[in-house]
């Protein structure tokens, strides 16, 4: 279960969002550039700390205190790839595990990298590979450790229109499969849809609305809401 | 344009060509060269002193100055900039004030100084004050260039390294470090030819035992340019290849990046 209030202050407006989510579940915060969303997401994986509220997954206390980000095991995406670029490819997929469980998880890694195509590239440098083939291998990277909680925050930003589908097929693929919770934020109404049955609408750093995405086009809560569900 | 470009090669290669002229002293005849100076063996024992010395201060430089560096590089807030204040004041510090004032604040007359004397480590003419002496003098530009190197490693790839489940000092040795490498190499040998080429203060509190700066200038005083010049060449190799090499390196890989 993982349930947050996440209260963090910005210039205009104070973000103050409460999710509550069953293990397994899968959720989109959904909403216009710069209302929060992103936000949530920081302060859930401890890149940025809250300035109120309390945040905690299946019992561990994620904030207060701020818990140390490596005993977290969150998987958390940005459209930033983050590849260590002095490491290989298979380097970088493999660097969250410890040499036990890099023997262990062979299996699992050797999915990863076919169902994601990386054997071309399996060798070279991470500064080398295209950028399709950097957000497949940070993809890679975040789910080898098989992490219960996984955030994406628009991770598909810059890559053409098939392979974000193929992506996306394979991630909720690879949630059925592994059960993770997934958090997914995106402007792209299609794209969350496809990901999530449900979404959690938020305007200017509060929840406006909380539903399926049929309910949320049936009556959307405001006129903006209704503008993004229906943009293409 | 094409006249305009000449002009701008034409000065830099004389800026270039002004900066390297004084290297053209090593042929100037001097004499037949002395190797021993006023005192036997004293050449020797200078460049072994000066090799050894410099390598120990320049271990507690790294030891001491690289987790200050890290501190420095992540850290912002009012409490930083004190601590650049006082970094700042060091490096800006000319050598022989500093030598005046190490002489004066670890002298047996301070606190600090009688209890150091009482539990046997002499505050000057020792191989302590030495090492001391050179760490005070090269520790501030190990940290400035540094904090650089290690500044110019991008937070968010800590971060997500964090997030993979590596403690702080794992984080540190596998992404941190090999991304600074570079840059830290080249405020080591900063602070090994400061350290090693440091006169004005060390000519104060350690006159004894003679590195290399100070025996050329004893020799100098002594016998004169041709009990010197032996020395020069010794330690314009101990000093000068290395370091211009890795300076090269990493100037080319931010070249490069």
């Amino acid at each position: 279960m993982l349930e947050a209030h996440v209260v963090r202050k910005r210039r205009t407006f104070t973000v103050d969002v409460r999710l509550n989510l069953v293990d397994g579940s899968k959720v989109a915060l959904f909403g216009a550039s710069g209302e929060g969303k992103s936000t949530v997401l920081s302060c859930i994986a401890g890149i940025e700390p809250p300035d109120g509220g309390e945040i905690s997954f299946r019992g561990r206390k994620f904030f207060p205190p701020p818990m140390p980000l490596h005993e977290r095991a969150v998987g958390y995406l940005t459209q930033q790839d983050l590849l260590f670029p002095h490491l290989s490819v298979e380097q970088n997929v493999r660097f969250g595990l410890s040499r036990e469980q890099q023997q262990f998880e062979r299996d699992w890694i050797d999915e990863l990298r076919a169902r994601l195509d990386l054997g071309p590239v399996w060798r070279a440098r991470a500064r080398q590979i295209s950028g399709g083939q950097a957000r497949r291998v940070a993809i890679a990277r975040m789910l080898a450790r098989r992490p219960p909680l996984v955030l994406l925050d628009e991770p598909f930003t810059g890559l053409d229109y098939p392979t974000i589908l193929e992506l996306v097929d394979d991630l909720i693929t690879w949630q059925a499969a592994l059960g993770f919770t997934l958090i997914a934020v995106d402007h792209r109404p299609e794209i969350l849809r496809r990901l999530c049955p449900r979404a959690i609408a938020i305007e200017r750093g509060v929840v406006v609305q909380e539903g399926t995405w049929e309910e949320l086009s049936a009556s959307p809560a405001s006129a903006a809401l209704a503008r993004l569900l229906t943009a293409r | 344009m094409r006249i305009g470009r000449s002009i701008e090669r034409i000065a830099m290669a004389a800026f270039a060509i002004a900066l390297i002229y004084p290297l053209a002293g090593l042929l100037v005849p001097v004499g037949r060269w002395d190797w021993n100076g006023s005192m036997p063996g004293a050449t020797a024992d200078s460049v072994r002193i000066s090799i050894v010395l410099t390598t120990l201060a320049l271990v507690v430089d790294v030891i001491i100055g690289t987790p200050v560096a890290w501190w420095m590089a992540r850290r912002h807030g009012p409490d930083r900039i004190v601590y650049d204040a006082i970094l700042l004041l060091q490096v800006l510090m000319p050598p022989i004030a500093l030598g005046i004032l190490l002489s004066l604040s670890f002298g047996p007359t301070t606190a600090i100084g009688a209890w150091l004397m009482k539990i046997g480590v002499p505050t000057s003419n020792s191989a302590t004050a030495f090492v001391a002496t050179q760490v005070y003098a090269s520790i501030g530009y190990y940290v400035v260039a540094a904090r650089a190197a290690l500044a110019a490693v991008p937070r968010q790839l800590e971060q997500t390294a964090g997030l993979l489940g590596l403690p702080p000092w794992r984080v540190f040795w596998r992404v941190t470090f090999p991304l600074a490498r570079l840059g830290i190499a080249a405020a080591v040998s900063l602070a090994w030819v400061r350290a090693l080429g440091e006169f004005g203060a060390v000519v104060i509190t350690a006159y004894y035992p003679s590195g290399m700066p100070v025996q050329m200038w004893v020799n100098l005083q002594d016998t004169g340019l041709p009990a010197v010049m032996p020395l020069l060449i010794i330690f314009l190799l101990t000093a000068l290849p290395l370091p211009w090499l890795i300076h090269l390196m990493a100037q080319n890989r931010a070249a490069r990046a």
